[in-house]
């Protein structure tokens, strides 16, 4: 420790100087370098994500079945063929309770024959059988607190300041976490991509000023779609929150769903 | 100079192994965050702009209206106002971007009864029809126009 200044020591003092002073330009140009392999995408400047709280709702006494909406969101989000959907409509009958039995209802029949993308055909009871029958659409329910983004291990599934809950494709691993903790169903893993996906809202279309695919092609107007940031002069939303009595899906388990319906009953889950 | 306290060799060692995890962690971290990470939560925030740059296949009414504002402006006045021209004609982006009669879908008797087939689940309000004892063996568009479907010419 006492001749501590020789040659070597200064030399090797001055080294490390002269590295220290150009670590730092050359770790940001090696960093930038990096992340160019990492993204590729440029991002458009006009949306601004935080200017907008898109919402939907359903207004089940307007629906009539024809699964237009599920149809189109199978195109316009290229879905896979088969039992994979980010939108689809539910055709719930509640039978006659049988005669002497005490109960107000009979069974409840929840079917939806492909989701509904070809419409619906007849009822696999005959009508003189059935109590109440009605359809529901159902799609992602847009969860304040929702589960699918909590148990992401990677920051995949997120929610997007605009009121979205969308799925970053470039870092889902598809483990499915998202898809046992969806409580309503909404979720699957793509056999194509092998990641999970769901309803973005059409997140392509609506950042361009259109309405989600299947809000654009419903012909009687049971899904509603606004932003609540912006409310259009006779906006439909807030119409909709005014001339209706609305519920959310499974109030219970607390994740507080922003998408609304009216007009169902009790059985539907 | 006398050293105060004297590391044991073996927690001198594991000393030096964290901090070079740390270090390692330190420096993967600085290089493999993308850049958007944190940008509005705990995610890549370029993601969004990267949903969002994706093709329609759906071109929407006002891309209609362009070229067929008579068929619009007659549509918007009748019963069917609520639908759009994509509810019963298809998806129509790549019809928008080269008009051909040839792709779009020229509408047929299967749209017409997806709605208007009775069925006791649909709404006591819409008007439904049983198919098999209306009119058999005629098409919907002899006696109806499905832009102004109440007029019968």
């Amino acid at each position: 420790m006492k001749n501590n200044v020789s040659r070597r020591n200064v030399l090797g003092r001055i080294t490390a100087a002269v590295a220290g002073l150009l670590a730092a330009p050359a770790a940001k140009a090696a960093k930038t370098v990096t992340q160019k392999v990492l993204v590729t995408a440029d991002a458009p400047k006009d949306y601004d994500p935080t200017k907008h709280k898109w919402v939907m709702a359903i207004d089940a006494n307007r629906c009539i079945g024809c699964g237009f909406c599920a149809e189109a969101c199978k195109k316009e989000n290229h879905v896979p063929e088969g039992p994979y959907f980010r939108t689809w409509v539910e055709r719930y009958i509640i039978t006659k309770p049988k005669l002497g039995s005490g109960a107000a209802r009979g069974e409840t029949l929840v079917d939806s024959p492909d989701g509904g993308i070809h419409g619906y055909p007849e009822a696999p009871v005959p009508k003189e059988d059935i109590q109440h029958s009605f359809f529901v659409p159902k799609l992602c329910n847009l969860c304040k607190h929702s589960p699918c983004t909590q148990v992401c291990p990677v920051g995949a599934t997120f929610d997007a300041p605009d009121g979205a809950v969308l799925i970053d494709p470039k870092y889902c691993i598809g483990c499915g976490f998202c898809i046992q903790a969806c409580p309503y169903g909404c979720r699957f893993l793509s056999p194509v991509t092998k990641t999970a996906e769901k309803c973005t809202l059409c997140y392509h279309r609506i950042t361009r000023g259109l309405k989600p695919a299947c809000v654009e092609v419903c012909p009687t107007q049971a899904r509603i779609f606004g932003d609540l940031k912006h409310p259009m002069p006779d906006d439909p939303i807030q119409q909709f929150y005014q001339n209706n009595l609305v519920v959310a899906l499974k109030p219970h388990l607390g994740t507080e769903p922003r998408l609304f319906y009216a007009g169902i009953d009790k059985e539907v889950r | 100079m006398r050293r105060l306290f004297t590391m044991p060799p073996q927690v001198l060692r594991i000393c030096l192994l964290a901090v070079g995890i740390v270090a390692a962690y330190t420096i993967a971290r600085y290089f493999l965050t993308p850049p958007s990470f944190g940008e509005y939560g705990w995610y890549r925030g370029a993601a969004l702009a990267e949903l969002a740059t994706r093709d329609r296949v759906y071109a929407g009414k006002k891309a209609c209206e362009e070229c067929h504002g008579d068929e619009y402006q007659k549509l918007t006045k009748h019963e069917h106002k609520s639908l759009a021209c994509e509810s019963c004609h298809g998806p129509g982006e790549a019809h928008a971007g080269d008009p051909r009669k040839d792709n779009i879908d020229r509408s047929s008797y299967a749209a017409c009864i997806r709605c208007h087939e009775a069925n006791p689940s649909r709404p006591k309000w819409h008007k439904q029809i049983v198919s098999k004892n209306h009119y058999t063996g005629s098409k919907c568009t002899e006696c109806h126009v499905p832009h102004s479907p109440l007029e019968v010419p």
